[in-house]
């Protein structure tokens, strides 16, 4: 068994934790961090509740070691909001009636996030693929769906306005 | 579910990695991107005493052409791959790549790590298996080069050496008059092992109609992912088109040894070889024609 201290950037904050090379990443941020948005589901990379970025790209932090994310940057769901405002992709999964019980949600809208970085604009066909690694047991994933719509058509007229 | 515990290394390169590994003689696994050794260790089928991390290693992430041969780092993550690394990956390579998983899963699995763990219906073996690639296994003592067909040896067993590391993956770059394709059958769409997967290459003469070479590759029709013998002979020299595809179809079906398990039966694992394999090859032929 070895401990770590480990440096990492989450939400923008500079972060300092001693941990045990057997956690991972969804662990520290949970337990070392106390940012709880963070879901642990199936915690075998299956259905996608623990779903964060790390620099940027979609990952199951179930399945990262939280060493391995040393010197480098994580997005929880707890970054996304600027203080009150929420981002339009929380704000489109409640206008949308996106979140029913709320445990895949986090997951969910990180994963949109990512999507909407590398595609704008995207199709239907698009978002369901983007989305494949998060599971929802509630919505039958069609709100989940038209939320990611609505999210990427205000955020590119945001962004042309 | 909770990891057991272990001690955990950061090599700096790759001969640090080596020469710890060595020095464990036995007692370490390599992690790379953590998708199939994680999921083993909480569910209790494995427990390193050390884990040496791969994943930051970058001389493990290049990639290139030297001569004609197309050169991939074992630590490429299948998102990179799925992504064609800028064109130069062969195409039933990129879409066994991108039908692996999910984006979170693809965002974290290694080249490497799929084929060592050499899962029978595994996405990125498959396809390499049809483009005649070879592994380049690296121990202290040097490097040796092994054909895939002599690399699988079982489920999850290969030609791999407790010392050795799985550098790269060779194989020949693709050229004009060249295509190939994969396709992929589940239970479902995303986030699905295979219940039954092919991939196909071929090669056709100046004339544009006549194969010049093929091979057609099974998985999850035998206990490692197999080279189908019957399909490539019957493509070999044949004019390109449905009545060879149905022949090498056939052959397929005949040289597959699939067999019953709760996600399907043998006849119909069968049934379904014969028909992924017309669907493969009619993308590479479509490839192969440059549309």
């Amino acid at each position: 068994m070895s401990a770590h201290i480990l440096k990492l950037k989450v939400n923008g904050r500079e972060y300092q934790a001693l941990v045990s090379a057997n956690h991972t990443l969804a662990q520290v941020l949970r337990e070392n961090l106390g940012l709880t948005g963070t879901k642990q589901g199936c915690q075998v990379g299956d259905c996608g509740s623990c779903t964060v970025l790390l620099d940027g790209e979609p990952v199951n932090s179930c399945l990262v070691l939280g060493v391995q994310a040393e010197s480098r940057e994580v997005l929880t769901i707890e970054g996304l909001a600027e203080g009150n405002k929420l981002h339009p992709l929380q704000d489109s999964f409640v206008r949308a009636g996106a979140i029913q019980c709320g445990f895949c949600s986090p997951g969910m809208i990180l994963s949109a996030k990512a999507l909407l970085e590398r595609k704008p604009s995207p199709g239907l066909d698009d978002i369901r693929q983007g989305l494949a690694g998060n599971l929802c047991r509630c919505t039958g994933y069609q709100k989940i769906v038209e939320a990611v719509m609505q999210a990427s058509h205000r955020m590119s007229g945001e962004a042309s306005s | 579910m909770l990891l057991p515990s272990f001690t955990y290394h950061r090599p700096g390169g790759l001969a640090e990695a080596l020469a710890m590994l060595d020095g464990f003689g036995g007692q370490a696994k390599l992690l790379a991107g953590g998708t199939d050794l994680l999921v083993n260790m909480k569910h209790g089928k494995q427990a390193p005493a050390q884990l040496i991390d791969l994943d930051g290693l970058a001389e493990l992430k290049a990639s290139g052409s030297r001569g004609d041969a197309l050169e991939l780092g074992a630590g490429l993550k299948a998102a990179a791959i799925a992504g064609g690394l800028g064109g130069a990956a062969p195409q039933a390579l990129a879409q066994g790549a991108g039908a692996l998983g999910s984006p979170q899963v693809r965002n974290r699995a290694s080249l490497g790590g799929n084929l060592v763990t050499a899962r029978p219906a595994a996405d990125m073996c498959v396809p390499l298996l049809a483009l005649g690639a070879r592994v380049a296994l690296v121990s202290p003592a040097g490097e040796r080069q092994v054909d895939l067909p002599e690399f699988f040896l079982g489920p999850g067993l290969t030609a791999l050496h407790p010392s050795e590391v799985l550098t790269r993956v060779l194989l020949a770059k693709p050229r004009p008059g060249e295509g190939s394709g994969y396709g992929k059958l589940g239970l479902r769409k995303a986030l699905e092992i295979p219940l039954v997967n092919v991939a196909a290459w071929l090669a056709l003469e100046a004339d544009g109609k006549t194969i010049k070479e093929a091979r057609v590759a099974l998985g999850a029709a035998a206990p490692t992912p197999m080279l189908s013998p019957g399909a490539a002979k019957a493509l070999a020299g044949a004019t390109a088109g449905d009545d060879a595809f149905a022949a090498a179809a056939f052959a397929a079906a005949a040289d597959a040894r699939p067999i019953d398990d709760h996600r399907g039966s043998a006849e119909y694992r069968r049934d379904m070889v014969a028909a992924l394999t017309k669907r493969c090859l009619g993308q590479a032929l479509a490839q192969a024609r440059g549309n």
